[in-house]
């Protein structure tokens, strides 16, 4: 009943897209009456409303993703719209963008869409941390940044593709056991599937057709947001005392992927 | 019988697969063994013949599964390039497919040559990679000795890290490693207030400050006292004396002439607007300390006389009133010089 409400006010075009997509799960049809609003209805919206509701309404926003990212884990748009946006939903286009510059601006962070499929956000350091200097405000270091750091370079190293075995063995030659409880990061194997897949850190896909069921692990579109391939390789240069450079293909893809980042940098900034 | 029954149903199935096999990878070779020729169109079967089948057709599915096992448990073990244990894995194969009569097993050779292939295509990826291979068990040693780890083997204790039994890692370990691995991600600081959130509760430092101040404030008094006795003392004494040497006047004035003096008379002195004001000062404290007293004369105008001593003590029972006595400098100028004709009039008067 509720969702008959809301749809009286949105406009008659994305109407006509409910009914066909009249099969979806009730998260992906609030999203659905969630319609991107055309340029012409956010002009029409800002109209209606003060500069200061839309300012006090970006705060809102800034804060409620702030928040939200302290787990790391991506904020939907849906989600969004729902707990804080609300009646807002018209001008939506305009508040993620002065949402974005607050963040570029203030914080020096970057308001980042990695899933345009299904709406999702992450929050993303703007400054470059391997040319910065170290913090002068002491902070804890995480320990779980390290266990990830470990699989995402065997990963990357290995082509962007392993099963899941090489990655168990791999720790368990650094003493972390999947099947026991480690000392620093407790239930390793929950930690790894569960919360690194769901911070987008990592993506853990089963592979079909096989018995018993095994799955692989891939980069996680967080870490191709956050994470440097060309520092990773360095890393390894320093580690093996070996040219980077030695491993060609990863290098190359190291090269390759500054190139795309940058135009991926561009095309992220057009959030339709 | 309906053991038979299903047998020959089955014994159809198998008749297609052997055909399937002989004409995919190499000839199914008739069973010699048992002598067992399980012919769709044949009914009759030896119950004996069966049970060695049976037991032929676990053993060869066990078998696969013992190959497919090794192949998915040392499988890197196997990309090694060093050794050929793939091929060794599917000569075996090769082997046991001949034995192979029913769909089960089949599906276990099929499910091995899935697992083969699988690991076939890794290793031919390595060959035709260019550039270094990367090798994680080098990594994870590499990273061991980074994250600082204590080779040092104590024969006497039990190293508390089970596995590997050869040194252990540091408590900071990880911290080290996540520290270094802070460059590789340009990860948002988490969003946190810096002085938490507030109570409601009144805080318990209100009562700490309190007792700082009274601290300071006892000190501050013990430094004080000293110095204000000392002030008040000189004025004491100052005051003391001229409210002495007023009251001499005043009594002395009275022998003269036991009628009430005029206060303003008394009190003025034309010369000093200040030394008048002194005069109404110490004056007070004559009335005050009852020595001396003010009342009113037959023309509303205030005058004062000495108390008996005799009186004094009773002057205290006696209601009190207070009054404010105001004077300035234009007042005092024009009471003066009344004054002074009062005097300069009287003593004509007298005279």
């Amino acid at each position: 009943m509720t969702q008959r409400k809301r749809l009286s006010n949105v406009q008659s075009s994305s109407q006509s897209k409910r009914q066909s997509n009249s099969f979806m799960t009730q998260e992906e049809d609030e999203d659905a009456t969630f319609t991107q609003p055309s340029t012409s209805q956010v002009q029409r919206g800002l109209e209606k409303l003060t500069p200061a509701q839309v300012d006090q309404k970006t705060a809102e926003v800034v804060q409620y993703i702030l928040v939200k990212d302290q787990k790391k884990i991506p904020v939907r748009r849906a989600d969004l719209v729902k707990h804080v946006v609300k009646d807002y939903r018209t001008v939506y286009p305009e508040i993620i963008k002065r949402a974005m510059r607050t963040f570029e601006q203030v914080f020096g962070l970057k308001l980042v869409e990695i899933d345009s499929k299904n709406h999702m956000y992450v929050l993303v350091n703007n400054l470059d941390a391997s040319t910065a200097r170290p913090s002068p405000v002491e902070r804890p270091s995480n320990p779980k940044m390290g266990l990830l750091f470990v699989i995402l370079s065997v990963i990357f190293m290995k082509g962007g593709v392993v099963r899941e075995n090489l990655i168990w063995n791999t720790l368990k030659k650094l003493r972390v056991d999947p099947g026991q409880r480690h000392e620093e990061f407790g239930d390793v194997r929950k930690v790894i599937t569960d919360e690194f897949v769901r911070q987008r850190y990592l993506e853990y896909v089963r592979i079909p057709h096989t018995e018993p069921v095994e799955y692989e692990f891939r980069w996680g579109q967080r870490s191709d947001m956050e994470v440097s391939k060309a520092q990773i390789l360095e890393f390894m240069g320093q580690l093996h005392e070996q040219d980077p450079r030695s491993w060609t293909q990863q290098y190359r893809e190291v090269h390759s992927a500054a190139a795309a980042s940058s135009s991926q940098a561009s095309s992220s900034s057009n959030h339709r | 019988s309906r053991l038979v029954m299903r047998k020959a149903r089955t014994g159809g199935d198998d008749e297609a697969v052997r055909q399937n096999g002989s004409s995919s990878r190499r000839r199914a070779d008739q069973h010699q063994g048992d002598g067992e020729d399980h012919d769709s169109s044949s009914g009759g079967v030896q119950d004996d013949d069966d049970d060695n089948d049976l037991g032929l057709r676990r053993e060869i599915r066990s078998k696969y599964r013992d190959l497919i096992n090794s192949v998915q448990q040392n499988r890197e073990d196997m990309l090694s390039p060093s050794n050929n244990k793939l091929t060794e894995v599917l000569e075996e194969a090769n082997k046991l497919f001949k034995d192979v009569r029913q769909a089960r097993e089949a599906a276990l050779d099929a499910q091995l040559l899935v697992v083969a292939t699988d690991l076939g295509k890794e290793k031919a990826s390595q060959l035709f990679s260019e550039g270094s291979a990367f090798d994680p068990t080098a990594f994870a040693e590499h990273l061991l000795s980074f994250m600082g780890l204590n080779r040092l083997e104590d024969e006497d204790d039990e190293p508390p890290n089970g596995c590997a039994g050869d040194g252990y890692l540091p408590k900071d370990a990880w911290h080290r490693l996540a520290r270094k691995a802070e460059c590789c991600f340009r990860t948002a600081p988490s969003f946190h207030y810096m002085m938490g959130s507030f109570y409601t509760e009144p805080p318990p430092p209100k009562q700490r400050i309190e007792r700082q101040r009274k601290a300071p404030s006892k000190e501050a008094k013990r430094i004080m006292p000293t110095q204000l006795k000392k002030i008040e003392e000189s004025h004491q004494e100052a005051t003391e004396k001229e409210v002495e040497r007023i009251l001499g006047y005043l009594k002395s004035y009275y022998q003269d002439d036991p009628s009430p003096i005029s206060y303003y008379e008394f009190v003025i002195d034309p010369n000093s607007f200040s030394r008048t004001v002194e005069n109404i000062f110490h004056t007070s404290f004559l009335i005050r300390d009852g020595l001396a007293r003010l009342k009113l004369d037959s023309d509303k105008l205030p005058c004062i006389e000495p108390v008996e001593e005799g009186e004094v003590e009773a002057a205290g029972s006696f209601s009190r009133k207070q009054c404010i006595v105001s004077i300035s400098p234009k007042i005092w100028r024009v009471s003066s010089f009344e004054l002074q004709l009062q005097i300069l009039f009287r003593h004509n008067h007298e005279m």
